[in-house]
């Protein structure tokens, strides 16, 4: 018998599957969040039921202002909102610089190799750094417990991702432009800062985005270097306890406030982060 | 509006652009592109290089934290690699990487690229593409801390919603130990396959939506099935961007750490221990320098191998797309 079955047919079959893979995967993503989110509204008993409860029985929203009646908390907030920023524009300025001379003058710049050594120091495992700058940072004056020894030590993963990206926006960015600027007599810094550098704005904006949002997100050097004097908000989040009791509802609150930057970013400029993410290999 | 600058016209220029300045070289000194990649490069030799020769030194020593403030320690050749080889420790936390390389790196690839495309194929709105690329993304812009402390909520045995969940549905009959032995790695792979497999997925879906209309056309005018087009189109042209993402993931899970300092602390009885987390362990809090550097050196020089070759590959994408 001949297989009446069209391949647009079991085509729609498979169709199916694969979207309800999609649906289930949704409802895998969404699930923490929503529990997150219901949580930072119940009240402490209620999060501490032995049945736990999948819709707030009284919506606490107070919780969200409980957060911030320890003043500690705040100050989290602006340590990691320092330390990321400083961070940014330390990392952004000598990785612009870099970029820039790797993408015009290859060969004068140390060449593609050396691009690539820059590079490669994002993906090594950061175990062979911490312990000896433990030691450097403590024999300091300002010990470890600062916010400079996160500012130097996030370059070890934001200045090979700025210099790297940058290198590839510059190289985007055409060259004849500032060929012509040269013609007309402008000198390399005023063709630099005049015509290149507005072109390539888009992109390091980008830049910054992602830096600022691995930096402020980082969680393993802040836990092992700070603590006392400095606390970035991730370090605090593990902590929040009253007793030997564990607030989560004020956990999950304070949670969904920091969420707030990275979140927003991403769905702003989601287009521009795709190819930073992917090392500029993906034009999003 | 500006009047546009003409050459050989002194009279549409503009007052910087004099006489002295034209005279300038145009071509910028030889120390200037050394110097703007001479800084980060000082950097990175300060914060990698230098800590990572430390390492190598100490290695070769019998370093504990009193000798490394009086400068008493004493070189022992390789027998500090040799105690982390035979240790159990090490050998255990090894298959533990595996293990979890294999979720964290292979399978996240896997279903990432899965349900990009199933996003791109099956959902034909492009208002609800959106919507759900931003929610499906929406873990990976949490910080490790967030994830670690969610998830060890979530799956807390005796009251956590997973559980409970579960039994609400009827799938399971009695409460899952998420934190026992031999169950709290799985624990931490769940929350890691959360947390990333949205980096590959957002990726390959963008790699997809980059594609060339045009093939598809002449594919759709062949009369060919659209699984068939997948299949023989998609994939072979995303082949690229699918291995970029799996080099992405790879390194970042090589040197995961954080979730098992949150979630398990490598325990219990250091059954969700990775190699990295033992290094960092014995170095900062129990202070065996010398066999910590012995465990950096080695991770460090297994993940030298893995970039290298990552790099390479990845060299060659660039240079067939022209940048590099």
């Amino acid at each position: 018998m001949v297989d009446q079955t069209r391949p647009e047919d079991r085509w729609r079959h498979v169709r199916v599957l694969f979207l309800a893979f999609l649906g289930l995967w949704l409802l895998f993503t969404l699930f923490p969040l929503y529990f997150m989110i219901i949580t930072a509204l119940k009240t402490t008993a209620e999060t501490n039921l032995t049945v736990p409860t999948f819709w707030p029985e009284i919506m606490a929203f107070g919780n969200f202002a409980a957060v911030f009646a320890e003043a500690t908390n705040f100050d989290a907030l602006v340590d990691s909102f320092v330390i990321a920023t400083i961070n940014t524009l330390l990392s952004l300025f000598l990785g612009t610089l870099a970029g820039y001379a790797f993408a015009r003058f290859p060969r004068q710049a140390g060449g593609e190799n050396l691009a690539f050594w820059i590079l490669s120091n994002r993906m090594f495992p950061p175990v062979a750094i911490l312990v000896p700058m433990f030691f450097l940072f403590d024999s300091t004056p300002w010990g470890t417990d600062s916010i400079w020894s996160l500012v130097i030590l996030y370059l070890v993963f934001n200045l090979p991702l700025a210099t790297w990206l940058m290198m590839v926006f510059f190289r985007d960015a055409p060259r004849e432009l500032e060929e012509a600027a040269y013609l007309d007599g402008w000198t390399p810094l005023r063709a630099f800062m005049r015509i290149t550098l507005p072109l390539v704005l888009p992109g390091m904006i980008s830049v910054a985005m992602l830096c600022w949002i691995f930096a402020w997100n980082e969680y393993l050097f802040a836990n092992l270097f700070v603590g006392t004097d400095v606390r970035t908000y991730t370090i605090v989040i593990p902590t929040f306890t009253h007793g030997s009791q564990t607030l989560w509802n004020l956990q999950m609150a304070f949670s969904l406030i920091a969420m707030i930057p990275p979140v927003t970013l991403f769905i702003l400029l989601r287009r521009y982060m795709v190819r930073g993410l992917s090392l500029g290999v993906v034009k999003g | 509006m500006r009047q546009a600058i003409v050459r050989g016209d002194p009279s549409t220029y503009p007052d910087w652009f004099d006489g002295k300045r034209r005279q300038r070289p145009l071509i910028v000194a030889r120390w200037v592109p050394i110097a703007m990649v001479g800084l980060p490069v000082a950097v990175l030799f300060a914060i990698v290089v230098y800590p990572t020769i430390w390492m190598f030194y100490h290695s070769l020593r019998d370093t504990n934290i009193t000798g490394l403030f009086t400068g008493n320690h004493a070189y022992v050749g390789f027998a500090n690699y040799g105690t982390v080889f035979s240790s159990d420790r090490f050998q255990d936390s090894l298959i533990h990487l595996l293990q979890y390389l294999s979720f964290g790196a292979v399978l996240q690839v896997i279903l990432g690229g899965i349900l990009a495309l199933t996003l791109y194929e099956v959902v034909k709105s492009n208002l609800w593409r959106t919507i759900i690329l931003i929610l499906l993304v929406l873990p990976m812009m949490l910080p490790p801390s967030i994830v670690g402390v969610l998830w060890r909520f979530l799956l807390t045995p005796s009251n956590g919603a997973v559980n409970q969940a579960l039994l609400d549905l009827g799938l399971i009959s009695a409460h899952i130990e998420w934190f026992n032995a031999g169950v709290s790695l799985w624990s931490i792979i769940i929350a890691d396959v959360w947390n990333w497999t949205a980096l590959p997925l957002l990726i390959i879906y963008s790699g997809r939506v980059s594609l060339p209309p045009a093939v598809y056309e002449a594919a759709r005018v062949d009369g060919a099935s659209q699984w068939k087009v997948v299949r023989r189109i998609t994939l072979p042209m995303l082949k690229e961007v699918i291995a970029i993402a799996f080099i992405l993931r790879f390194t970042d899970a090589f040197k995961f750490v954080d979730l098992v300092y949150v979630m398990t602390s490598g325990g219990p009885a250091q059954t969700s221990e990775l190699p990295t987390y033992i290094a960092f362990q014995r170095g900062i809090r129990e202070f065996a320098i010398g066999e910590a550097a012995a465990y950096a050196i080695i991770i460090f020089a297994i993940s030298a191998i893995l970039v290298t070759l990552f790099l390479q590959y990845m060299k060659r994408v660039m240079r067939a797309q022209g940048l590099a």
